[in-house]
């Protein structure tokens, strides 16, 4: 049992840490973003040709690949999203997909199918030991940097004026301008932050693989993006709720039905979640009503 | 003294010019109404001296500094408040959230004043005191516009724009607000109003300036405007005229 725990608190870390990036920027422009997995594997190559290529320390190399990340997010916001400003957030999540392909065919262009590999302080094998299962320091450092993350910046933004004003932009962008606020300044950064975030958890969760190859974080990523609708999109800590349910409910799967010999059994267990939470909170105003409906007795 | 002067400002969206040259003067201390029917460009008025519509020639000063080129935000900064249309509280804020946004250059320029501004608010508004915790959009439309104007009054501006904020409250919601925006210019803050219901509008503003597509046509203190003039220049009829007419003898009465 205690494995499982573990197996699925690890996946769970890696997940949230997408999660939240994504739920930031959705809190804050409603756009769901798709690009969150190919910026975490492009960072973890501009940390590889630092450390690995030209000897830089891991320090200096993780912090460049989050900065040019951070950047990145930047230039999309004024280079493309500012210009869809008017069009439906959906367009700006297409946006998102353009982005994270032209990443991909970037990728693959300069590396080919080839795995990288990126030299880490730490490495999987040693750490702690919970029932069988090797927990690594820096596997331990995504599942509490993602919680720190994701209860955190809630009460970044519920207590701070910018954090309330993230929150304001959302609900209405106009009004939020005629309070004095810049929201393009709000959604600056949070572009920057949500692209940085992706190469902090590519960073955290890099050693857990140990080779980059093209795509390599964009799998994980659809963990994040199901973890962070799991947690309703719009609540960080939800996200990393979502992350957790998702992460231990792909463990217990693992562990239980393996014998069965399915491929792909982990995919099967996030679309089932998904489908049943999405289910659930659709229909659950109208059980909610038939509950609180009064027993209508005829005699 | 002048708090707020538009010269010659045309503006409008693409191809489409709305307004034509538009001239407007808000003294200190004054409530200026803006009265015009559908399509006159009241809004497009209020959006342009906000800066969110850009005005295309003439200029906009306000406090002796032309702002005719500055963005909205800094126009807030400078001391400009705002109530927009259909109220825009923050629905998913609570009240003492969307205040301390209202607050937010104030705070910037600071903070310590904050605690002190907010009380008088609260004073000034018991209810929103008894409601801090509430989220704003689970409060009834009075209160709502009760909270948009105190927002705008907790960043302690020099003018406050005000627009349309009879439009969807009922006659009871309307009394309250009157009192409400009453209590502002009791305050002495400076305050355009730009209103579709002329007879709400009349029984608050000092001046009357009225707009016919997209050029004010008649400008006159409220307590030299008729039936006629109404008449005239808004195109509404008699019988309104009539209507809003009442208003204004409840205005001369006072």
């Amino acid at each position: 049992m205690l494995q499982v725990l573990a197996i699925g608190l690890i996946s769970a870390g890696i997940y949230a840490l997408f999660a939240v990036g994504i739920v930031l920027v959705y809190r804050g422009t409603k756009v769901l973003t798709f690009a969150g997995g190919e910026v975490g594997t492009a960072a973890l190559y501009v940390a590889a040709f630092l450390v690995t290529d030209h000897g830089m320390p891991w320090v200096v190399g993780a912090l460049a690949a989050v900065l040019i990340a951070a950047a990145a997010g930047l230039a999309f916001e004024a280079g493309l999203v500012r210009w869809s400003r008017e069009a439906d957030p959906v367009v700006t999540s297409i946006l998102t997909v353009a982005l994270s392909a032209t990443i991909f065919a970037t990728e693959f262009n300069l590396h080919g199918n080839n795995p990288t590999t990126l030299e880490t302080p730490v490495r999987i094998g040693s750490g702690l030991d919970v029932d069988g299962v090797i927990v690594s320091p820096i596997q331990i450092a995504a599942i509490v940097v993602a919680a720190l993350l994701g209860f955190g910046l809630q009460s970044f933004l519920r207590r701070t004026d910018f954090g309330l004003a993230i929150l304001a932009a959302a609900d209405d962008a106009p009004a939020t301008l005629l309070v004095g606020v810049r929201v393009s300044r709000i959604r600056l950064v949070l572009w920057a932050s949500s692209f940085g975030l992706a190469a902090v958890a590519a960073l955290l969760v890099e050693p857990t693989v140990g080779f980059i190859t093209p795509g390599y974080a964009s799998t994980l990523y659809l963990g994040g993006l199901a973890a962070a609708v799991i947690g309703g999109l719009d609540s960080l800590p939800g996200a990393v709720v979502g992350a957790t349910v998702l992460g231990l409910a792909q463990a217990f799967a693992d562990k239980y039905f393996k014998g069965l010999g399915l491929s792909g059994l982990s995919y099967v267990v996030t679309l089932t979640l998904l489908l049943v939470v999405l289910l659930v909170r659709s229909y659950a105003p109208e059980i909610r009503k038939r509950l609180a409906a009064p027993v209508e007795v005829t005699a | 003294m002048t708090t707020l002067q538009l010269v010659e400002v045309t503006a409008g969206f693409g191809a489409v010019t709305v307004l034509h040259g538009i001239d407007l003067d808000v003294k200190d201390g004054e409530i200026a109404g803006v009265f015009g029917l559908n399509g006159a460009g009241k809004s497009v008025t209020m959006k342009t001296i906000a800066g969110i519509v850009p005005a295309r020639s003439g200029q906009i000063w306000f406090d002796g500094v032309d702002i005719t080129r500055l963005d909205a935000e800094s126009r807030v900064e400078m001391g400009m408040g705002h109530v927009p249309q259909g109220r825009q509280v923050f629905a998913n804020l609570t009240v003492e959230e969307n205040l301390r946004l209202g607050a937010y250059t104030l705070r910037r320029r600071d903070k310590s004043r904050y605690p002190a501004v907010l009380d008088s608010v609260y004073d000034r508004f018991p209810v929103l005191r008894e409601r801090r915790t509430q989220k704003a959009g689970t409060m009834s439309g009075g209160q709502q516009a009760s909270l948009a104007v105190a927002r705008a009054l907790v960043n302690e501006p020099r003018l406050i724009l005000v627009d349309e904020p009879s439009a969807g409250l009922s006659p009871k919601m309307q009394g309250d607000l009157r009192e409400v925006l009453q209590v502002v210019k009791d305050s002495g803050v400076t305050m355009v109003l730009v209103e579709q219901n002329v007879a709400f509008g009349l029984s608050l503003v000092d001046t009357a300036n009225l707009l016919q597509t997209g050029v004010v046509v008649h400008t006159a203190p409220v307590a030299e405007l008729d039936e006629d003039t109404l008449a005239t220049h808004l195109g509404i009829g008699r019988v309104l005229a009539g209507a809003t007419g009442s208003a204004l003898t409840a205005r001369k009465k006072r």
